[in-house]
């Protein structure tokens, strides 16, 4: 007797070695995944190789960015091997600058309101509707929800933004800069956006006597099974590389922290 | 004129891709025993792969080969040493690669499978010099698990693993560990001078 046939959500395969292992066999396909992480934890590369795979798969791509210049945003990925600047000439990679998308919409200010947040929101799915982009990076929504002031409105931007995206069949990620060493610590700045993604993927570093070593661990993944155990990475001209971290070396656990 | 020990080569033609080799040496002939297991691997087998060095420098175990006259230049060396003294990493050479520290673990293995993946050649291996360098900074649960993990990543992309090992200095655990998860050995332990 053969055992029940299981449903599984269509994936999108993320490309990145070891990533699909873990998630087994990708994203749900329209998924809003959160990735948490301190500075030079390795998540704005990460996300950028998960673009990069999906424009040699022939998928449109967008990054929009808060925290960089494109220009500089583009020097960096020519450090991946499997970069070509034709996948931006051509279109398949579109990088935006947030400053630039606010003074376009008159957001030039330190605060957003309902209307802003709105027209914010109708701004990003234009583009992904027009350009047909299936695969979405922002970096960082923690950049992003600084100027939205209340906790209400941060949670319906993402909750709205995340909807529309996956009606679309946009694959997400949501960069969050998250700054706790402890092992209490949010997996986000402002507490609402992990509980409204589909997914979180936190990033950081252990401390092995004196030495950081970087981890990455999928802690929820919504619509399938996947590993829940740290995985130390490595950041190479192939892209990212994954490896089981060694149970005993993470002893100093109590002591480790999401980042420098 | 240095001589190689014939008898490791003959060894090693007993010896399948995917298996992983423990080498056991002495103080005195560590590098006899090392120059004799690479040179059949790249010479009679035509492999290439990586040599992680703990132990010593990756130049100075570089310029040691060159001395007796085998050209490592195709191989890609992982240096544990050097970060650790300043100024030690200041080499142009391109088949050097550093990590921090033999305390970085996982990054070893990670940086081996990256340059294994860069590799042209069908045929590898995997040479780490050695279990004693790992354990003077490694406790030995993590080494044994460490090693554990090691052996099998290697075996199942059939890349031929190569540990050396002086065993009168190696930890007890990770020494019966190393004996259960390697598939041969190549004893050359203990040197008696007559």
């Amino acid at each position: 007797m053969q055992p029940a046939a299981v449903y599984t959500r269509d994936r999108c395969v993320t490309g990145i070695h070891g990533l699909d292992e873990i998630l087994r066999g990708g994203i749900p396909y329209g998924s809003t995944v959160l990735a948490s992480g301190t500075c030079g934890s390795g998540k704005t590369t990460l996300a950028m190789e998960f673009l990069v795979r999906g424009a040699i798969a022939g998928e449109a791509c967008a990054h929009f960015t808060a925290t960089e210049p494109s220009v500089k945003l583009l020097e960096n990925i020519r450090q991946f091997e499997f970069f070509d600047m034709n996948m931006v000439d051509t279109g398949l990679i579109n990088v935006f600058d947030m400053d630039v998308l606010y003074s376009w919409l008159g957001l030039e200010k330190s605060s957003f309101d309902l209307d802003d947040v709105h027209a914010l929101i109708k701004a990003i799915v234009d583009i992904v509707n027009t350009i047909g982009v299936t695969r979405l990076v922002i970096d960082s929504v923690t950049t992003l929800c600084y100027k939205i002031k209340s906790e209400q409105l941060i949670r319906d931007f993402l909750f709205t933004l995340g909807k529309k995206l996956s009606t679309l069949g946009c694959t997400t990620i949501l960069i969050s800069e998250i700054t706790s060493a402890t092992e209490n610590a949010h997996w986000s700045s402002f507490g609402v956006e992990e509980a409204i993604a589909d997914g979180i993927v936190v990033m950081g570093d252990v401390e092995r006597m004196g030495h950081l070593l970087r981890f990455l661990q999928v802690v929820k993944m919504r619509g399938t099974s996947h590993s829940r155990a740290k995985h130390a990475i490595e950041l190479t001209p192939i892209g990212v590389m994954l490896t089981p971290m060694l149970k005993w070396g993470a002893q100093g656990d109590t002591q480790s922290r999401w980042g420098a | 004129m240095f001589e190689l020990d014939q008898r490791i080569a003959e060894q090693l033609t007993e010896v399948a891709l995917n298996s992983s080799v423990q080498v056991r040496c002495g103080n005195s002939n560590a590098f006899m025993v090392t120059a004799s297991t690479m040179v059949p691997l790249m010479q009679m087998f035509e492999m290439g792969g990586v040599y992680i060095s703990g132990s010593r420098s990756a130049m100075e175990m570089i310029e040691a080969f060159e001395t007796i006259g085998i050209d490592v230049s195709n191989i890609q060396f992982i240096d544990l040493v050097s970060s650790g003294v300043l100024g030690g990493t200041t080499t142009t050479r391109k088949n050097i690669h550093y990590v921090d520290s033999p305390i970085m673990l996982e990054s070893i293995l990670l940086r081996s499978l990256y340059l294994l993946r860069t590799t042209t050649l069908e045929r590898n291996f995997v040479i780490l010099d050695s279990v004693n360098a790992l354990a003077i900074y490694n406790d030995d649960r993590m080494l044994a698990e460490y090693l554990h993990t090691f052996i099998n990543t290697f075996r199942q992309r059939e890349v031929l693993s190569v540990i050396l090992n002086v065993p009168d200095q190696t930890p007890p655990l990770v020494l019966s560990n190393l004996d259960l998860y390697c598939t041969d050995l190549i004893d050359r332990g203990q040197v008696v001078i007559h």
